[in-house]
């Protein structure tokens, strides 16, 4: 094993010859998104290339401050990813995901940080990457969970308030909502579990095999990140939904939609 | 006559004001009026799903302000015009509505009795997906019924059902709640049905 071969401007700017596949593709089969494209890569190269500098720059001025700062405020972006998709929930259902997407994942980060690694907390070069990959997760997550929630609750509309005027409790009506959410939005992450190792070589893993890890280290730590997400994502979720539902109905129990 | 449910001085979102209302128990009273004048809404603010802006709802003399409205709601019970049924067979239905209130379900034969006085005598094993609007509607309000409320509140039960079909679901449904002590409220914009079934007839109209 030798460690990665650095890539000079010259030859990293060859990747993006492959892109014209992709628009040729486009344009033989009418599909109306290059622009989509070249913004897109446009807007990644300039992103990538911001928290590279960003990063070099934390890197070799170790601060545990820059690292709680860099860490916040992708916890930040991601509560403000997913809450401008659902512009519709109420403000306590939203401060509900804000909360379990930041605490989740800082509880997880620092397990894996303090406990399983055994570093310090806010060790950059740990905390970092795996913040990462633990809150972009957990963002997808979320998503999904309330993607199919809110739908099913339009769907449902007619069964919520049959049930309703039954005289069946709010909760007990909202609660296989719920449990249905996060089941859709675990799922995912189990499928990719199952596959792993012989269907993908998971991004985490290959990034440390490039860098010059042994295999069998980076797989410790692919098992490890594996686990640590699906219980990033299962808390963010649960918490999410489960004090987030609690929000749409009133002490009257009327439900609120 | 005991007053079962009163409306004072109800106002909904000062869109909606209603004039003050005494339903008398065990009576049965149609409700009438124009689209928009506030009929099923009156309904959903008896059985407490919806708050009055301004004004009293009083349920045997109690302002249901103060009480459990779950409690209420199984007491006053609203089938509404946007029916529900999981798409099962009819006997399976009755399960699952009775599951959800922690019951068990009734024994085929009672089953059959709520079905019959509804005008839905189909086999129990039939699927509620493949039945019409109409057919679905009667076997809706049939289990409604079978629970045994005290107050039963029926929007628009006949808006899928030809005449005679809807003759006779009337016909049934007051005389088997005039004869159970059942307090019968119905929304209705069938002139005839209300004439012939109406114990007393209340037109909501709103103020332009």
């Amino acid at each position: 094993m030798q460690g990665i071969v650095k890539l000079n401007l010259f030859q990293f700017s060859t990747i993006y010859l492959l892109l014209f596949v992709v628009i040729a593709i486009m344009k033989k089969t009418g599909i109306n998104q290059t622009k989509l494209l070249l913004i897109a890569s446009f807007r990644m190269t300039v992103q990538l290339v911001l928290a590279g500098l960003i990063l070099t720059y934390i890197f070799q001025n170790e601060n545990p401050v820059f690292t709680a700062v860099y860490i916040l405020i992708m916890i930040a972006f991601s509560i403000h990813r997913v809450l401008a998709k659902h512009p519709d929930l109420n403000n306590r259902f939203k401060a509900a995901i804000a909360l379990s997407i930041a605490g989740a994942g800082i509880a997880v980060i620092f397990f894996f940080v303090g406990v399983v690694i055994q570093m310090d907390l806010l060790n950059p070069q740990y905390a970092i990457p795996i913040s990462g990959m633990l809150i972009g997760n957990s963002m997808t997550g979320i998503t999904l969970a309330l993607n199919t929630f809110t739908h099913s609750l339009k769907v449902e509309r007619n069964k919520i308030e049959s049930l309703l005027n039954l005289g069946v409790a709010p909760s007990k009506i909202l609660l296989p909502f719920v449990n249905q959410a996060i089941e859709t939005a675990l799922l995912p992450t189990m499928n990719s579990m199952l596959g792993m190792g012989i269907i993908s070589l998971p991004g985490m893993m290959t990034g440390q095999i490039l860098s010059g890890t042994l295999p069998l280290t980076a797989i410790l730590y692919q098992i490890a990140i594996m686990i640590a997400i699906c219980t990033t994502v299962c808390m963010t979720v649960f918490s999410s939904l489960y004090f987030g539902y609690k929000t749409l109905y009133t002490k009257k129990n009327q439900i609120i939609l | 006559m005991s007053v079962i449910l009163t409306a004072q001085k109800v106002n909904f979102k000062n869109i909606l004001y209603y004039p003050d209302i005494e339903i008398n128990t065990g009576q049965c009273t149609f409700f009438s009026g124009k689209s928009g004048a506030g009929k099923s809404t009156l309904l959903k603010l008896f059985n407490g799903t919806l708050s009055p802006t301004e004004g009293t709802i009083l349920y045997n003399g109690k302002s249901i302000e103060d009480m459990d409205t779950v409690a209420l709601r199984r007491e006053v019970l609203l089938v509404s015009q946007s029916l529900y049924l999981f798409d099962i067979s009819i006997s399976e239905n009755f399960r699952e509505y009775y599951a959800y209130r922690n019951l068990t379900m009734p024994e085929a034969c009672e089953i059959q009795k709520y079905l019959s006085i509804c005008c839905a005598d189909f086999p129990l094993e039939t699927l509620c997906s493949s039945m019409s609007g109409g057919e679905r509607q009667r076997i809706y309000t049939a289990i409604y019924l079978s629970f045994m409320p005290r107050v039963l509140m029926l929007d628009e039960p006949t808006s899928a059902l030809d005449r005679q079909t809807g003759f006779s679901f009337m016909e049934n449904i007051t005389s088997y709640c005039k004869k159970t002590g059942i307090t019968l409220l119905i929304i209705s914009h069938d002139t005839a049905l209300t004439e012939q079934f109406a114990e007393r007839k209340i037109i909501i109209m709103q103020r332009r």
